[in-house]
């Protein structure tokens, strides 16, 4: 619960903003940004956008990685075409791509559980997300220990990719599948039933900040829509 | 008893959610090896010899419609977080897939695992190439739009795909043979 709510703290005022809006927020400015042809109209989405992620507090090493990978896509668009093209290109490609690490870095993976729940997502697919989110680090882990393990018998499999299906692969199946089947007995001696009707700790609800976010957002739909398709 | 005429068991939608797993970690290995090279579907050509294998391995041990769907799907949600684009063509090449294995009645059978893999990794290549090179432009487009290129990166795609089938089989065996898994 703590974790949750420094989590939460962490992810700043975006990270109490309803995850429902957010996804819809998301698929809109991703299907603006694919029509964008106007210079003005993608400066103004993508400026949105960097302030919005600004507030996130991203590190500095993906702002620099991210910086460098645009730089290059931009030379070579230059290279390719001529200088209003590449910005044009870059700006467009930004707002495509923005609003996922936005919406992930202010939405926690339990906030994304509980938007899909309250959306009547099957509970099937909601138990499969669960199911990955609490799995996918354990079997980072124990990737990483059988990489270990190599290493201390001197292979590096850094080295060898030929030996990854042997020394890494099968080891880490027999392992997923153990996993897999503990799982699986775990939640049938606890009667887990994945269809059975459930309640929700803590409810989403409609507050007046996600009114303001969305007011805010359809302004800057209207005047990105205005930019683009006025003349 | 057609396995195709039970229900889904709670063991199944388990067991599909470790092989997303699975598949989620072999992109986390095999990924980042080819994020400088600008070839459209390099990337699916890495990711696919490993991912295939849970992928078969998935559709070995529920055969019905759907397992594609079930795996990749939770996949491409997850990947949602990363981008919106990934999520596109995760969901396209996971429809061509199970449009086409439905008329075959499921993922029953080593052919049809070879299949749906073929085509998955295929189809993800192409879905991959057309929205990637529409969201980066018209001069990407016109780059990976080359009917050589991408007919080229296609037919790898689907090659490196039959290498995770055939790498996925042989782990069938060795799951039979040490009783872990029931592929009936």
């Amino acid at each position: 619960m703590l974790a949750n709510a420094v989590n939460s703290s962490n992810r700043g005022w975006l990270g109490r903003v309803n995850p429902l809006l957010k996804i819809g927020l998301s698929i809109v400015t991703v299907s603006i940004a694919f029509a964008l042809q106007d210079l003005a109209a993608a400066g103004l989405l993508v400026g949105v956008l960097l302030v919005l992620l600004l507030s996130v507090g991203m590190s500095w090493r993906v702002w620099l990685g991210g910086a460098i990978a645009l730089i290059l896509f931009t030379a070579l668009t230059w290279l390719l075409r001529d200088w209003p093209s590449a910005v044009l290109n870059t700006l467009r490609l930004l707002a495509i791509l923005l609003p996922g690490p936005i919406f992930s870095l202010t939405t926690s993976p339990a906030d994304l559980t509980r938007a899909l729940q309250a959306v009547k997502l099957p509970s099937f697919l909601v138990l499969s997300l669960m199911l990955v989110w609490r799995f996918l680090p354990v079997v980072q882990q124990e990737a990483q220990r059988i990489i270990e393990a190599n290493q201390l018998r001197g292979v590096d499999l850094s080295r060898r990719p030929g030996q990854w299906f042997s020394g890494l692969f099968v080891p880490l199946i027999f392992r997923i599948v153990s996993y897999a089947d503990e799982v699986t007995i775990g939640l049938e001696t606890r009667s887990y039933d994945p269809n059975a009707r459930r309640t929700l700790g803590q409810p989403l609800r409609w507050r007046g900040l996600d009114t303001g976010v969305a007011l805010s957002s359809i302004a800057v739909f209207w005047a990105v829509g205005y930019l683009q398709w006025s003349q | 008893m057609a396995k195709s005429s039970k229900s889904w068991q709670l063991r199944d939608y388990v067991f599909a959610a470790f092989m997303t797993i699975g598949i989620a970690v072999a992109s986390v290995i095999t990924v980042p090896l080819t994020l400088s090279i600008p070839l459209p579907g390099i990337r699916t050509v890495v990711w696919a010899p490993f991912a295939g294998i849970f992928l078969t391995l998935g559709m070995a041990r529920l055969q019905r419609s759907g397992s594609v769907a079930l795996m990749i799907g939770v996949l491409a949600l997850i990947l949602s977080r990363i981008s919106w684009i990934i999520t596109a063509f995760l969901v396209i090449a996971l429809l061509v897939t199970e449009g086409v294995m439905v008329f075959r009645g499921g993922f029953y059978g080593k052919a049809n695992r070879l299949l749906a893999n073929v085509l998955f990794f295929s189809s993800a290549t192409v879905a991959g190439a057309l929205v990637g090179a529409y969201a980066a432009g018209d001069v990407f487009a016109a780059w990976v739009g080359q009917p050589w290129i991408l007919l080229l990166m296609t037919i790898v795609s689907g090659f490196a795909g039959a290498v995770g089938w055939w790498l996925g089989e042989r782990v069938v065996k060795q799951l039979q043979r040490a009783g872990k898994l029931n592929v009936s």
